[in-house]
């Protein structure tokens, strides 16, 4: 085992390598289907793409907390830690509830009236946040969404929705979400060694990375 | 052609036969090929001008439908783009 002061050091630079690998992976899936819905815009592409600038978005603030947790260690801290907790709730909150809501909706949009379905994504991030913020739990946002994606699974396999079978680009979205979880509580409660969360790490930079390695593959 | 194309086969079936015709063809025989309503052909054709993908000369003959470059880039770029949809199942 690491001394404490140590693994504060070794969590804070692993902690920004992984947030700046995966923010450049984010915002290069982003760049890179630029063309292809300027040219089409085609909305399935629309929520793929923006479900990445989310997520590219929420990683970057949620180093930011994490910062702003390890600062409080060390004094360093400027701002009052309540206010800090729930701003990053607030933003949080909503971000990466976008995230997960465009990721699933890439593949479930043509079921659905565009126009309500993107009034219906903003709903339910503004709604996730203001329970998550009155709550002040970064565990009870996580939980809502876990909650969010359960719903969205039983009804994409058991109702008449019918999205398919669980294809393995599927089965990367769902990593995606699912490793956005242990991301965040990795941040907000220490129940992993500092091994483990490299781990974790480690296998989203992955993620993100074999999901940007297909799209330079396809255009 | 299919009735029950999608959106971007429509764009490309008419895109596509105004490159096959030399890149100029009068509207009316392309609205036949587009196998689509009067209306329907008309929003199209509207929506592909008012994006730039297409513009409209006339001469003492009548109008033609001509691509630009944008329209080209499509035609260009379709394939892929369909690849990728459907490999990311969007």
């Amino acid at each position: 085992m690491f001394p404490h002061h140590v693994v504060d050091l070794l969590d804070l630079s692993s902690d920004l390598i992984f947030t700046v690998t995966t923010v450049i992976f984010c915002f290069l899936i982003y760049l890179k289907t630029r063309e292809s819905y300027e040219l089409t815009k085609y909305k399935g592409i629309k929520y793929f793409r923006d479900a990445f600038l989310f997520f590219g978005i929420s990683y970057v603030l949620r180093f930011l907390f994490s910062l702003t947790l390890l600062s409080r260690v060390t004094n360093e801290l400027l701002l009052p830690k309540g206010l800090v907790m729930l701003l990053s709730i607030i933003l949080l909150g909503y971000f990466s509830t976008m995230g997960i809501v465009y990721l699933i909706f890439s593949f479930i949009w043509k079921k659905f009236d565009n126009k309500k379905l993107e009034i219906f994504g903003h709903g339910i991030a503004i709604a996730l946040s203001i329970v998550a913020l009155f709550t002040a739990s970064h565990l009870m946002l996580i939980s809502l969404q876990i909650i969010l994606l359960g719903i969205a699974l039983i009804l994409g396999f058991t109702t008449k929705l019918k999205v398919g079978k669980m294809s393995p680009t599927k089965g990367l979205y769902f990593l995606i979400i699912a490793l956005w979880f242990i991301n965040l509580i990795i941040t907000s409660e220490r129940l992993f060694t500092w091994e483990t969360e490299v781990f974790f790490q480690i296998t989203s930079i992955v993620v993100f990375a074999i999901i940007y390695h297909k799209i330079s593959k396809l255009i | 052609m299919n009735k029950k194309r999608d959106r971007l086969g429509v764009i490309f079936g008419i895109l596509n036969y105004i490159n096959l015709q030399h890149n100029s063809v009068k509207p009316t025989p392309l609205l036949r090929h587009s196998g689509l309503s009067s209306s329907s052909f008309t929003e199209y054709y509207q929506e592909l001008i008012g994006k730039g993908f297409i513009k409209e000369i006339i001469d003492k003959n009548g109008k033609y439908a001509t691509l630009t470059d944008k329209g080209f880039k499509y035609l260009e770029k379709y394939k892929t783009i369909l690849g990728f949809i459907q490999e990311f199942e969007l």
